[in-house]
């Protein structure tokens, strides 16, 4: 009978194997961002740096962060899509703030349009959104609201499902 | 979470103190159980020999006998709580019959109510559970004493359904600010699961044939119908799950004992239990 109480003594410890599970853990995969690239026009296979990008949303004062800065200049960016709504838009100004005349700001439009897909993800986190971009009108590219020509040449989806951070999901060339 | 684990470490150290104390407590009982058989022999000599002294009879202890039958209650802490916690409701009852000497068959029923709300999620469980399995006794009772310091096993099993009433999205950039909890009412029902439980118990006897008892409960998960979209994080009678498939509980009993028949503690007589 001893060894069935060490038996189950060892039982009940084994049972410690509990974590902690009440914070979400910032290597979970939640609610992932669309990556855009960026590509030369003239040599679509080189990746292209933007200069001085900022992306703001509709109806929104602050541009969207990217690596703790608001001006992108690399040639990804990720930005964020609306949890509770079907449609964002973004402005996407290019050369921030620049005065010189070579390299004037000039500002385009892009509405994205997409299906959501709440998914469930652990007790910590919640929930998250995946999204998938619309198959007939995934997005809407228009010039500024002041005429100032488009300075993308060409967008282009490359992944219509947005579910994670590691792949690109709309190509721009200029 | 903190204060579980806590809970839990110092509950298993505490547990781990009463293996020690049934030991200490054994090699007096040995000593007794030598000193009856003697006095048993003593008797049998008395028999033969009428000359000797009556007053080697007056020695003899009271010949333990110990009771047998079945005990049914009530778990206090789920009817208490029922009380005062408005998101929940439950109720269990629980009963053990007597097999021999040391063992036990022990039930647990119940049915719980419970709405969880975490940061995150707020849903609803509603099902009922049973548990069976057997209680060993550990204690060694003095005279007619009948208090219970028990190890055991369970097997539970819980049919039951699950309403996620609101939750909330998680976004790490969040840009366009939190999205508020968004109300849902899905409903998933015919979710079953099975666990074992490690039961540490006791039970000690209070007036009559009335008992109060506390047991602390560690579960493992067999197996698991979980619903699409979405995970079983309560499950009724296995309490909370945790990250992999680990659970607590405990409960805090008033039952009453219905005594059936007596067996007299005699070395031969527990043997031909045994044998039975």
């Amino acid at each position: 009978m001893k060894k069935t109480i060490l038996l189950l003594l060892i039982l009940c410890f084994s049972f410690s194997s509990c974590e902690k599970d009440d914070i979400c853990d910032g290597s979970t995969v939640t609610t992932p961002r669309l990556v855009i690239t960026f590509y030369d026009f003239n040599n679509s296979a080189v990746e292209k740096n933007a200069t001085n990008l900022t992306i703001i949303a509709d109806g929104m004062e602050n541009p969207v962060s990217f690596n703790g800065s608001t001006l992108i200049n690399g040639s990804t960016v990720s930005i964020p899509l609306k949890a509770n709504v079907d449609t964002t838009t973004f402005r996407f100004i290019l050369n921030f703030g620049s005065t010189n005349q070579a390299s004037l700001p000039n500002e385009d439009v892009i509405q994205f349009n997409y299906s959501r897909d709440n998914t469930f993800v652990s007790r910590a986190c919640g929930f998250k959104t995946n999204y998938t971009l619309n198959a007939i009108d995934p997005f809407v590219h228009t010039d500024a609201a002041v005429p100032d020509s488009k300075w993308m040449r060409y967008v282009a989806v490359k992944n219509y499902i947005i579910a994670n951070e590691n792949e690109t999901h709309l190509e721009i060339f200029y | 979470m903190k204060h579980i684990l806590k809970y839990f470490i110092s509950s298993c150290l505490f547990l781990s103190l009463f293996f020690a104390n049934a030991q200490d407590i054994k090699t007096p009982v040995v000593t007794k159980d030598s000193t009856t058989t003697s006095i048993v022999a003593k008797k049998a000599v008395v028999a033969t020999q009428p000359k000797v002294d009556p007053k080697t009879d007056s020695i003899i202890a009271p010949i333990k006998t110990n009771r047998y039958g079945v005990r049914v209650g009530i778990d206090l802490y789920k009817l208490s709580r029922s009380i005062y916690d408005k998101d929940y409701k439950g109720l269990e009852l629980v009963g053990d019959y007597r097999l021999d000497k040391r063992r036990y068959f022990a039930v647990e029923l119940g049915n719980e109510n419970k709405t969880t709300d975490d940061t995150r999620l707020n849903f609803t469980t509603k099902g009922s559970y049973i548990k069976a399995g057997f209680d060993y006794n550990g204690y060694e009772n003095w005279l007619d004493m009948e208090n219970i310091i028990s190890i055991g096993l369970r097997y539970g099993f819980s049919t039951f359904n699950q309403e996620l009433n609101s939750y909330k999205i998680y976004n790490s950039n969040p840009y366009f600010g939190e999205v508020p909890p968004i109300a849902e009412g899905q409903k998933y029902n015919g979710l079953t699961a099975s666990w074992i439980e490690v039961v540490a118990g006791m039970k000690a006897k209070v007036f009559n044939n009335v008992f109060l008892g506390f047991s602390l409960r560690f579960n493992r998960l067999i197996t698991n119908k979980q619903p699409v979209n979405f995970e079983n994080l309560y499950i009724p009678g296995f309490n909370r799950t945790y990250n992999g498939d680990f659970g607590v509980g405990f409960n805090y009993t008033v039952t009453y004992f219905v005594p059936i028949f007596k067996k007299k503690v005699l070395p031969k007589e527990t043997k031909t239990a045994k044998k039975k």
